[in-house]
């Protein structure tokens, strides 16, 4: 988004209360979605829950064409649509509500670190996986991202994401990587996380901030997708204090109200 | 023996070096045979043709002209040749390969030449192998280049390639087109396309492209003519703006549509653009779903109009457009399905297809429609450059009147006649009306909007008009 978009969205904004008719919209939860845009949409879900918005969640085909940027989720709040986390973020602090303000200045500093490395290495693993490794493209990616479209358009459009991808792949140079390179980047970002995370029930101690959501978001998501192989999840899982603050968060924001 | 008879000098009635028949074909009114004392003696006198031959030909093969020129054996007389070569010759014309076309009919010579044998001799010009055109085109806020190649008769038998490309600052199209008639039996014929075309409707907030490929078969019937179409459209629909509305927004992105359509038209009138005299009867039908795809609807429109000559050159015409579009299965219809109406070209005095159903503003088209109109054309007041350029010209008043709604399937017909009948949008006024070829027109109105209803964009007073096809 540009600077003076930005600007009129929040001055917007300000002048409204958050509405009860709040909507995400992301794709079909069942045969559409896939890994990467699962873990965005959960972590703004998250996100949404930890400031107490309430929101609805809406399953649509065509969720990625209707999305302003282009890219899952996006929110429909009043009559402004604002699509992922960074941009929701500060939407929801032009309507006053924040995670973040306690912070000081390095610690924010900080949040916006790690929430970039995890956009860059998990995000990027996870779109790696998703459509450069031939196995999980062929028999989970393609078929799922073509599915609400009858032939030939659903190949058309897969192919189409898949080659989108892979160019973005080799312009940020993980083109050449292998498998297990990914793996591996995987595992050293958990790695930072973890220690980052210690012993605290979050990131900046006792109060979840939008990178505890952005985080729950992907290590969730990667915990209870099935794949081709079960290696990502696998690396996750030797990290005991991440899989404690993923069954954390979701207890506190999302059994508890749904029960 | 040895007498050519060059028949452009000899006989005025058959023009052999008329025009070329192009778009003007109806332009051009059928000239009668006068019959002076000097051809009677010719008329009388019984020929027979003993050879035909096209001078000339390049690439074009023979067995398609056979067809074309076989009519010339049939003459009995003199006056019979030139009229049938005349007829032959039109028909050479019509097949859009020749430049030029000219007909020399001389007695028979060689050993077995009848005293009264002819030999007609038809001498052409192919037109070349490939013709290209380069456009600059301006338009709203976007400037653009067209470049167009043809290549006509390409295979030999009449075929014609035609390919477009518009790269614009905006959006790039292109369309590829193959074209074959029948041998004999030009108004068969079968077109197959290729295109994307990429449109912005600034009153929708939409921008579509269209990436498509077609087949159709055209043929007549009695006095009608027939097309059957095939098409399958891959359609990306997204918002021109992040302002658009919500509806538009959810009505972004890819659809598949396949359909099959039926067109009937029926045209007696003397010209497509102002006529004087006759009437149209299109009707419009397409079912889409039933051969794949992920659009199901069944669409039919018709339009009819007639024209009345009255006094002093002035024209009566009414006209009358209707539409109906029914989803089939769950699905509601697409924005790009529906119906528009409101405009220079349709209902003067509102603003581009801005009518009936609106969201936040961006107009989303209606599912049912009808609109007719009522103009009063006479020639330009005291009839300055009568015979020429004055002519172009027409002063019209006209009255318009239309609705544009959805219905809801399950009322029944009678109440989708009351919804089209109340809320009514109607508009009057007067202009002048500029004919373009035999194509095109351009309207500058003054309109008055009567009947408007709330969430109609009016344009009240002066109204300019470009197009094609006009209510």
């Amino acid at each position: 988004m540009s600077l003076a978009a930005e600007a009129f969205v929040s001055q917007m904004a300000a002048a409204e209360p958050w509405p009860e008719n709040a909507t995400l919209y992301q794709p079909l939860k069942e045969d559409q979605i896939l890994l990467s845009d699962c873990a965005s949409s959960l972590a703004v879900q998250a996100y949404l829950r930890m400031c107490g918005l309430p929101v609805q969640v809406v399953c649509r085909a065509n969720a990625e064409y209707m999305s302003p940027s282009g890219k899952i989720p996006f929110i429909h709040v009043g009559n402004q649509v604002v699509s992922e986390l960074g941009p929701i973020v500060q939407f929801t602090r032009a309507k006053g509500h924040s995670l973040s303000d306690g912070l000081d200045d390095v610690q924010r500093a900080e949040m916006k670190a790690y929430m970039e490395l995890v956009n860059n290495m998990l995000l990027t693993a996870e779109l790696y996986i998703q459509w450069c490794d031939d196995a999980t493209a062929a028999e989970i990616s393609r078929p799922r991202y073509g599915s609400p479209y009858s032939w030939p358009l659903g190949s058309i459009l897969a192919y189409q994401k898949k080659w989108e991808v892979r160019r973005k792949m080799n312009a940020i140079g993980w083109g050449g990587k292998s498998l297990e390179q990914v793996y591996e980047d995987v595992s050293q970002c958990c790695q930072a996380l973890s220690q980052r995370l210690g012993t605290q029930p979050y990131f900046f101690n006792k109060q979840p901030t939008e990178l505890d959501a952005l985080v729950f978001g992907h290590l969730f998501t990667i915990l209870t997708t099935r794949l081709t192989s079960s290696e990502l999840a696998e690396r996750i899982k030797s990290f005991s204090n991440l899989l404690s603050f993923c069954r954390r968060i979701e207890q506190t924001y999302f059994e508890d109200r749904s029960s | 023996n040895g007498t050519v008879i060059p028949i452009g000098q000899s006989l005025d009635p058959l023009p052999m070096h008329g025009p070329e028949l192009g778009l003007q074909a109806d332009d051009i009114e059928a000239p009668g045979i006068e019959q002076d004392p000097k051809q009677e003696v010719l008329e009388n006198k019984n020929v027979v043709v003993q050879r035909v031959h096209i001078d000339g030909l390049g690439r074009t093969k023979e067995d398609l002209l056979t067809y074309e020129i076989a009519e010339v054996f049939r003459a009995k007389n003199l006056i019979d040749v030139m009229r049938k070569s005349h007829e032959a010759r039109q028909k050479l014309l019509r097949l859009g390969i020749f430049r030029k076309v000219e007909v020399v009919i001389d007695t028979s010579r060689g050993e077995d030449a009848l005293p009264n044998g002819l030999d007609v001799t038809f001498e052409v010009t192919e037109l070349r192998r490939m013709t290209g055109s380069y456009n600059t085109m301006v338009g709203n806020n976007e400037g653009s280049m067209v470049l167009g190649l043809k290549l006509p008769n390409v295979l030999g038998r009449a075929e014609k390639m035609t390919f477009q490309f518009s790269y614009g600052t905006k959006e790039t199209s292109y369309g590829l087109s193959f074209f074959k008639p029948q041998p004999g039996h030009f108004e068969r014929n079968i077109t197959l396309n290729v295109y994307k075309v990429t449109g912005q409707f600034p009153w929708s907030s939409l921008r579509e492209t269209d990436r498509g490929i077609s087949a159709e078969l055209s043929f007549p019937v009695w006095k009608t003519s027939q097309t059957l179409k095939w098409e399958g459209v891959w359609r990306e629909l997204g918002c021109l703006a992040r302002t658009a509305s919500f509806a538009v927004r959810e009505e972004s992105g890819h659809s598949l549509k396949s359909s099959l359509s039926h067109a009937m038209v029926i045209d007696t009138r003397n010209s497509s653009i102002l006529p004087r005299r006759g009437g149209l009867l299109k009707i419009h039908q397409e079912l889409a779903g039933y051969t794949g795809g992920d659009a199901s609807f069944l669409k039919e429109d018709f339009e009819i109009q007639l024209n009345k000559t009255l006094f002093w050159d002035s024209v009566l015409s009414a006209s009358l457009w209707g539409g109906l579009l029914l989803p089939i299965g769950e699905k509601p219809t697409s924005i790009a399905d529906r119906f528009y109406l409101g405009g220079p070209t349709s209902i003067r005095g509102f603003s581009m297809y801005s009518m009936g159903p609106q969201s936040e503003g961006d107009y989303l088209g209606g599912e049912a429609y009808w609109a007719g109109g009522v103009h009063l054309y006479t020639p330009l007041p005291f009839r300055p450059g009568r015979g020429g350029f004055g002519d172009l010209f027409r002063t019209h008043f006209f009255l318009n009147a239309g609705n544009l709604c959805n219905l809801n399937y399950g009322e029944g017909p009678q109440a989708h006649l009351k919804k089209l009948a109340e809320c009514l949008r109607w508009s009057y006024g007067l202009g002048i009306v500029l004919r373009l070829g035999n194509i095109a027109r351009l309207e500058l109105n003054y309109c008055i909007p009567m009947g408007v209803q709330s969430g109609d964009r009016i344009c009240d007073g002066v109204q300019f008009g470009a197009g094609i096809r006009f209510l």
